[in-house]
């Protein structure tokens, strides 16, 4: 891994690159077995899915964050996209403890590159990650979670959630991947998704392979998928 | 922080759990029979094909017999590694040698074609046959019983070369008056234990950690011939499947190559 201002991807072609340096003091995150994660704050903010917080030590502090905390344009985007996200800021010193649903929690450490997450799956993010909203084509169609996902850019840790512990799948550019789109949950690096389509007349005839519709990455970056599908509208094709 | 563990096709296992969620097969040019939707995701170039496929008949017709979940199964074919998942279900692998094992058919999840698939005479069951690997799901991580046992009918998942799979009800819930009573409206103290299935003989019997099923698709009822256990009422027909049956509330069932029509459209 390359030193601070080490420019340029590093070594193996991963889009990982460090940042100038962290000079501003960085919230740690912990999990708690699998389905709690643990955030020590000094100071430092973090955005977390509202009314995700279980439990805290030492002095916390939260507030709501309307639009997701992305200004008043940030908040007409999602809105209009559809891709809500309620957050809620926690600011202070000690430990807050998240959870949602006993759901899996995932931890993402983002060095200066790009994670693209559905608003539903993510739990918590280091404040000093900048969040928008992006837009994914037909493959968000498929996967029944609208045309539109949230980014998270910048350097620092997030934590996203799956109905099963996610398996990280790396792609690079002699092994292309293809994922269900009812089980992909995130995704990120340099990655172009095409959406493959398996229709034929079989299909229509009710002899179909089960998996008409595939989300193909190609590229260089990591693919997030749960060990479980969600109900699609292409799930029975 | 504890860093997740990053796989590659070089390092996804072949043919074994990736976690206890998640299993990873690995295709060389070869063939496996998946039940559809299970597949999360693949490297490598693999087509996945209905059992109606022409080109796959001679394989159905040595390693398939169960037409009433034909329209569930597919077939992948190709070379590549495959994740298999269920619901964020428990996942494993199970090697039959010379063997027969017999499921709940929801539960399996994937087969090597040297197995022989076959609906077994318990309704709701599927029978494995030969030699060979296959994957099946599980609430919970699966426990391995020796008989004689009984067990609750809703942790059941399977059993291996037992000869007779049987109800067992209880004693005092049967008998009297009073005990048919306490059995119709739960008065005087039910514990929900009265009725068991028994396993005698020499075997396994495969159980999940919990009594929570895994919801299953009504995958229409076996053909009303006499003597076939499970099929509907006897008198409507011979050979032909029987009106209204299996809770789909009086709509008639259309004869179909595999299964029937509606099956094949998702009806």
């Amino acid at each position: 891994m390359g030193g601070p201002g080490a420019g340029g991807p590093t070594g193996s072609g991963v889009p990982f690159r460090r940042a100038a340096g962290y000079l501003r003091a960085v919230a740690t995150f912990r999990l708690q077995g699998s389905k709690v994660l643990a955030v020590d704050l000094t100071g430092d903010t973090v955005k977390a899915k509202n009314g995700s917080m279980v439990a805290y030590d030492g002095q916390m502090a939260f507030k709501k964050l309307s639009g997701g905390g992305e200004g008043l344009r940030g908040m007409v985007t999602r809105r209009l996209t559809g891709e809500q996200m309620t957050m809620m800021e926690a600011k202070g010193q000690g430990t807050c403890f998240l959870a949602d649903r006993a759901s899996e929690i995932n931890l993402v450490a983002l060095h200066g590159d790009t994670l693209y997450v559905e608003a539903s799956n993510l739990l918590c993010a280091d404040g000093g990650l900048r969040t928008g909203t992006s837009f994914t084509g037909l493959r968000g169609g498929a996967s029944g979670n609208g045309l539109f996902t949230t980014t998270l850019e910048g350097s620092g840790q997030a934590a996203i959630m799956s109905d099963g512990p996610a398996v990280v799948l790396r792609v690079s550019p002699q092994y292309p991947l293809s994922v269900d789109p009812g089980a992909y949950i995130a995704h990120q690096g340099r990655l172009q998704q095409s959406f493959q389509s398996g229709v034929t007349f079989r299909t229509f005839l009710g002899e179909g392979g089960g998996e008409a519709f595939q989300i193909r990455f190609e590229g260089d970056g990591l693919v997030y998928v749960q060990p479980s599908e969600r109900n699609t509208v292409a799930g029975d094709v | 922080m504890s860093t997740p563990v990053i796989f590659d096709p070089m390092t996804l296992p072949s043919d074994d759990n990736v976690n206890a969620y998640t299993f990873c097969v690995e295709l060389k040019g070869s063939q496996w029979f998946l039940q559809k939707g299970k597949m999360i995701a693949y490297y490598g170039r693999i087509d996945f094909n209905g059992i109606g496929h022409g080109r796959l008949d001679r394989l159905v017709r040595t390693s398939f017999h169960s037409p009433l979940h034909a329209s569930d199964w597919v077939v992948a074919e190709g070379s590549g590694k495959m994740l298999l998942a269920d619901r964020a279900f428990d996942v494993n692998s199970y090697d039959l040698d010379e063997g027969n094992l017999t499921i709940r058919a929801g539960n399996l999840l994937a087969y090597q074609p040297s197995l022989a698939l076959k609906q077994s005479i318990v309704p709701g069951f599927l029978t494995l046959i030969g030699t060979g690997t296959f994957v099946a799901a599980s609430n919970g991580p699966v426990v391995f019983m020796e008989p004689p046992l009984r067990v609750d009918p809703q942790a059941l998942v399977g059993w291996a070369d037992c000869p007779s799979p049987c109800h067992h009800y209880d004693h005092g819930y049967l008998s009297g008056v009073l005990g048919g009573l306490r059995s119709l409206t739960g008065l005087g103290g039910v514990s929900g234990e009265e009725h068991q299935f028994e396993f005698v003989g020499a075997g396994t019997v495969l159980l999940q950690s919990t009594e929570t099923l895994m919801p299953e698709q009504f995958a229409g009822t076996v053909p009303n011939e006499p003597g076939v256990p499970g099929a509907g009422p006897a008198g409507s027909g011979h050979g032909g499947p029987g009106a209204g049956q299996g809770g789909m509330g009086g709509v008639p069932r259309l004869p179909g190559q595999l299964g029937d029509l509606q099956r094949r459209f998702g009806l």
